[in-house]
């Protein structure tokens, strides 16, 4: 059976207008400006994904949160799920940015990264 | 004694505008020095962790503090270095030319001398009295970047119930950020008919966590005296005005204002910079070039942009220009300029630049790319076209200088149009005139037309 | 029951100025006719659901009333005949159930101390009592139950030091507030505070209305009014260029000033603890102990005070705490006023304070309102008079600012749009609508500054000089009182380097680098300056005490960029955690606590939905 979803596209700030018709496992997107939308219209319609971006607690600086990113998608459902697993971590200086602060998150394959610089020169 | 600096451009700002500017001023040679009230540089991005930066500029989606660090680590490899906690207490033009700024940092105070100046002052939030939310004051009440600078950067919870006033961009990023921080967010107010963020955010912030957008709605009150106890909303009419009988009170903590930002430009007043009634801004030309000499302004200071990108986009021409100007010294050619306005036309919310430099445009060796930078004034959902016409009255019916068609324009979507220096040839018949102009006209296209 | 037509009841604010029934104290044959006649009067406008009667030298009134317009109209109505005052027990509807409570948490700080002199307030008014009871020997404590001083009335009012024309002639007011505006200045220079005398034109709208001068004039003269002129339109318009064409002359009152009345409470205040008064904010008066017709102790939640004698300058709270004492001999009811701060912008506008009042106000106890100058220079608009219930009721309405535009008319130079902010403020008056500055009858050691509504600010210094006296001459019954050796009047205003050279600057940013760190942009505020505020005598250690202070947060971002750096440095300052620091005493955190503190209270609720059909967006 044939399902049809309209979805806004996220992958750019473009924002363009889905047509996702699901036919069993098959999405078949229309209303896409690029290749990107496709597949992200694909995915979306049959499971959200999602890149999570919060902070961390920091220790040993006068910055109190670094900010981090994961470093692949993992799916909507999971996110608060994802942020109390996030609660608990605490870094302390010297982090890059890119560096993993916490790794395999909830078991989903999908690593925390930082996405600043925290340097020990912080006061 | 008071210290001295003497430089060949002052850059006031370092977030993505200010340093785009500095980077290529010091590309182009000019010495630079960068005045940042902060700690650190990178401005607002800071504290902006979500992603979607840079997919113009870069090709991929960074988060604020990514983008500010790149913005960081080409400014480091050029040499530059920003004066931080620095603060410009008054500016002056000297008789002489040039520009002398008085500032104070936790050094003491000094003088510092430039040629040029670039204003990348950024922008400010609107806060509720401003849109005219009644009630006490009790504390509970944030614009979106402070509630944003407290969870983001100070690690702190503004409170546990929230609702949003205004669908702009920060309002609908923090509705996302207050829901996986644990907050209950109850729903978005947007008095206008129209969402004011754009459109992948409605569905990524509010969409994806089941928050509700209330549209030609407000709120009208907040109700507590020491700390918000509720709001009271209400539909709004065509005017805006709350429509009696449809007041609804909603218990919360929290009130977050999204809505609307406005550009930063105290000094640019202080300076005697015109600025534009439509963008709060300075009227530029398309070197960024304000109407007082040797004054240049970029970024969100000189209109709110949507996206950082076509921030640093104009940080760079701002700069680069600076930096011709303060080379090529008093009384050189090249710093004469035959402006010609630039006008938004019917359906046109605004255009920058609001100004065209004939002589820049007429100079090989000079002429670049023009980037023109609109907002429709309504939204044309099935299609649109813009249109550069010569001549600058309303409705010119002058020759179209270039064309541009979209599938769509909203007015929270800004648009960008990178014309041929070639393709503005709006210059008068007598070199020594200022031009007859031209201006921005936007018209929608009907489906059948498509 | 006969409602008072609405046309009556919001214009008789007039009222006191209406001729007196009886303008003498009542003798005691007197009451029982007059009593009779105001209750005849009343049941004309109430039928039987109001009763006055007398009680020990006061009208009580009870009952109920239609509305509370209703209400205070029977209080005006009964201030008519000459009793010692009105106490108005008559409910209305809209009308809370108010009690004067403490902030925060109890403690026992203030608890078996004993002081000469306890002043139950800390507005202007019980500030500048306290400070000018320092000149005598006396322990003195200041109570306010407060986080700060200032934190009502005393901060939500125009700044304005009226010249004195406005007071009904013959008044407590009109007297007190001639005297006041020539103690200001000088106070204003002791005290190292801003001090302004911009004048005050009164606009003529009408040729008709400009033939009131000589009117006006002879009312300026009874009142003492120190100078005043009239101005030819082409002279108005010479020195206003902005203002509306449609005027036709005014009369011009030199010496109306202005200055920061927040700063001016924390002033005295700080001027007042330096010379060894003691000013104990957060501390609540809940009752009192008496024994013979005098107080014995104050009941407070910081523990039981003794005092010798006892003032009361409660401001809105007065008649509760007069009650307290067994001396309630008069109700308060209360006039919101709201006014409107423009932006620094505005600030070469216009150089006077403009007012156009309607006729029938030349003999009202409310003035018109207009366009006032804040002592930096911006214009504030305001304020409205409104009769509102509520003692601490400051939330604003939509109709009181389109009252505000009205004024705006006066300035062509001025828009809406330059507003920065509005807030309210609540007048306490009495019913005979002037100020009662008195030893009390019944209780001995009891002294009263209450009902100090407009002009109080201008009026205070005056005030504080005769309560001071009654103070001395109540103490003088219990010891000696003599003179304070030592005493200061002046205090070493902390450091503002935004009105440095650059010079200055310099060197005071060199003694203490915090002075260069600019924390609030708009309106230039350094580090230091709001390390001095929260270290002072008198401490500021929440955000609305700090911008009273500093301004910083008061500018055109309204704290958007600084309330966090604030928040960081009260914290660093007094060790408490950021998310608890305050904007205005307990209750009134920030925020609720750290992020990252577990479980999701969303989940399950607004929680992920993860389901796939698309949005509506």
């Amino acid at each position: 059976m044939s399902e049809r979803k309209e979805l806004t596209c996220i992958e750019c700030p473009r924002g363009c207008r889905l047509t996702v018709e699901v036919d069993g496992g098959r999405a078949t997107v229309s209303g896409n400006a690029c290749p990107k939308g496709a597949v992200w219209g694909a995915q979306e319609a049959v499971a959200p994904m999602r890149t999570l971006t919060t902070t961390v607690a920091v220790e040993g600086s006068a910055r109190k949160r670094l900010p981090v990113r994961s470093d692949g998608t993992i799916p909507l459902a999971r996110l608060l799920d994802a942020m109390e697993a996030i609660d608990p971590v605490v870094v302390r200086p010297p982090v890059r940015r890119g560096d993993v602060v916490a790794s395999d998150l909830l078991g989903l394959g999908v690593d925390l990264v930082a996405t600043d610089d925290l340097l020990g020169e912080d006061r | 004694m008071i210290r001295r600096l003497e430089t060949d451009v002052v850059v006031l700002g370092a977030g993505p505008a200010g340093l785009a500017a500095a980077c290529s001023a010091m590309e182009a040679g000019a010495r630079v020095v960068v005045v940042e009230r902060e700690e650190r540089t990178g401005g607002i991005l800071k504290q902006c962790i979500h992603d979607g930066f840079g997919l113009l500029r870069y090709g991929r989606q960074l988060s604020g503090p990514e983008y500010a660090l790149r913005d960081a680590d080409r400014f480091g490899s050029l040499g530059g270095r920003a004066m931080l906690e620095a603060f410009v207490t008054s500016a002056s033009r000297l008789e002489a030319g040039g520009f002398e700024l008085a500032c104070v940092d936790r050094g003491g105070a000094f003088l510092l001398r430039s040629a040029a100046l670039v204003l990348a002052t950024g922008c400010r939030e609107r806060t509720d009295r401003q849109v005219f939310v009644h009630g006490d004051r009790p504390a509970g009440v944030f614009t979106a970047g402070l509630a944003q600078y407290m969870i983001n950067v100070q690690g702190l919870l503004p409170g546990r119930r929230a609702v949003i006033l205004g669908s702009g961009d920060i309002g609908l990023i923090m509705a996302r950020r207050m829901t996986l921080e644990g907050m209950e967010v109850i729903g978005a107010y947007e008095a206008k008919p129209e969402p004011s963020g754009l459109s992948r955010n409605l569905r990524q912030c509010l969409d994806d966590y089941g928050i509700p957008l209330a549209l030609s709605s407000t709120v009208t009150a907040v109700h507590g005296g020491r700390r918000v106890e509720g709001v009271t909303t209400a539909r709004v009419d065509g005017a805006m005005r709350p429509i009696p009988g449809t007041e609804r009170d909603l218990s919360c903590d929290t009130l977050v204002l999204s809505v609307g930002l406005i550009p930063e430009n105290e000094l640019a007043k202080s300076l005697g910079v015109p600025l534009d009634p439509r963008t709060r801004g300075p009227r530029v030309d398309q070197n960024m070039h304000t109407l007082v000499d040797g004054v240049f302004a970029c970024g969100n200071a000189v209109h709110v942009n949507d996206l950082a990108d076509y921030v640093s986009e104009s940080g760079e021409r701002a700069g680069s220009s600076a930096a011709a100007y303060a080379l090529a010294g008093p009384g050189s050619p090249s710093r004469v300029r035959r402006l010609s306005p630039l006008s938004a036309g019917p359906g046109c919310l605004y255009v920058v630049p609001q100004l065209l430099d004939l002589a820049a445009l007429a100079d090989v060796a000079r002429a670049d790319d023009v980037c023109l930078y609109f907002r429709s004034s309504s939204t044309m959902a099935s299609g649109a076209v813009a249109r550069l016409a010569a001549g600058d009255a309303p409705g010119a019916g002058g020759a179209t200088l270039l064309e541009r068609r979209y599938r769509a324009l909203r007015p929270p979507e800004m648009e960008r149009i990178k014309a041929p220096a070639g393709s503005l040839a709006v210059g008068p018949a007598r070199p020594a005139e200022p031009g007859p102009g031209a201006s921005l006209i936007v018209e929608p296209i009907e489906p059948e037309d498509r | 029951m006969l409602v008072i037509p609405r046309k009556q009841a919001v214009e008789s604010p007039s009222s006191s100025d209406e001729e007196p029934i009886r303008s003498e104290a009542v003798s005691r044959p007197d009451a029982s006719r007059l009593v009779g006649r105001l209750g005849a009067s009343l049941r004309s406008r109430f039928g039987d659901s109001v009763e006055a009667s007398v009680d020990r030298g006061s009208i009580r009134l009870e009952g109920e009333a239609p509305s509370y317009d209703d209400k205070v109209s029977a209080g005006w109505l009964a201030a008519r005949y000459g009793f010692k005052g009105v106490v108005n027990d008559i409910r209305a509807p809209g009308e809370a159930d108010e009690r004067l409570e403490p902030r925060g948490a109890a403690d026992s700080s203030l608890d078996g101390s004993y002081y000469d002199v306890a002043i139950v307030g800390g507005g202007v008014i019980g500030a500048a009592i306290a400070r000018e009871l320092t000149r005598w020997d006396l322990s003195i404590l200041l109570l306010e139950k407060e986080s700060d001083v200032a934190a009502h009335t005393s901060s939500r009012n125009d700044g304005m030091i009226h010249d004195g024309f406005a007071a009904k002639p013959g008044s407590k007011k009109a007297a007190y507030n001639v005297r006041g505006n020539r103690l200001w200045e000088p106070l204003c220079r002791e005290l190292g505070l801003d001090f302004k005398r911009p004048g005050s034109l009164v606009l003529f709208r009408t040729a008709a209305a400009a033939a009131l001068y000589p009117a006006m004039a002879a009312r300026a003269r009874r009142n003492g009014v120190d100078g005043w002129e009239f101005w030819s339109r082409a002279r108005v318009a010479a020195e206003e260029p902005n203002v509306t064409a449609d005027q036709r002359g005014a009369f011009f009152l030199p010496s109306a000033g202005v200055l920061s009345p927040y700063r001016a409470t924390v002033a005295l205040a700080e001027n007042a603890a330096m010379n060894g008064a003691r000013v104990a904010l957060g501390a609540c008066v809940l009752g009192m102990e008496l024994d013979g017709g005098s107080i014995t102790a104050l009941r407070t939640n910081k523990g039981s005070v003794r005092a010798g004698v006892v003032v009361n300058a409660a401001g809105n709270w007065a008649d509760v705490v007069a009650g307290m004492a067994g001396d309630r001999f008069f109700s308060l009811h209360q006039r919101r006023g709201t006014d409107m701060i423009l932006d620094a912008e505005t600030a070469s506008a216009q150089r006077h304070i403009l007012g156009m009042p309607r006729l029938l106000q030349l003999h009202s106890k409310t003035k018109g309102g207009g366009l006032v100058l804040t002592v930096e220079g911006n214009v504030l608009v305001g304020p409205t008079a409104t009769e509102s219930p509520g003692r601490e009721d400051y939330a604003t309405k939509p109709e009181e600012l389109d009252r505000l535009t009205r004024h705006l008319r006066l300035n062509t130079a001025l828009s809406m749009a330059q507003g920065i902010t509005y807030f309210s403020g609540v007048r306490p008056c009495t019913y005979e609508e002037d100020f009662i500055v008195e030893r009390s009858e019944r209780v001995t050691n009891l002294v009263h500054a209450a009902g100090i509504q407009s002009p109080g600010l201008a009026s205070a210094p005056a005030i504080a000089q005769d309560v001071a006296a009654m103070v001395v001459e109540a103490a003088g019954r219990f010891r000696r009182v003599a003179p304070r050796a030592g005493w200061r009047a002046g205090r070493a205003a902390p450091p503002e380097p935004r009105r440095l050279g650059i010079e200055a600057r310099d060197a005071l940013i060199a003694g203490n680098p915090a002075y260069g760190r600019v924390v609030c942009r708009c309106e230039e505020v350094s580090e230091g300056e709001i390390v001095d505020a929260i270290r002072s005598i008198v401490p500021a250690t929440d955000l609305d005490a700090i911008k009273r202070r500093t301004r910083a947060g008061m500018g055109r971002c309204h704290g958007g960029f600084c309330t966090p750096r604030v928040m960081e440095l009260v914290a660093r300052e007094t060790g408490l955690p950021a998310w608890a620091v305050t904007k205005k005493g307990p209750g009134s955190e920030l925020c609720v606590g750290p992020t990252k503190a577990g479980p999701r209270r969303s989940r399950g609720d607004a929680a992920a939905r993860g389901d796939a059909s698309g949005g509506a967006s």
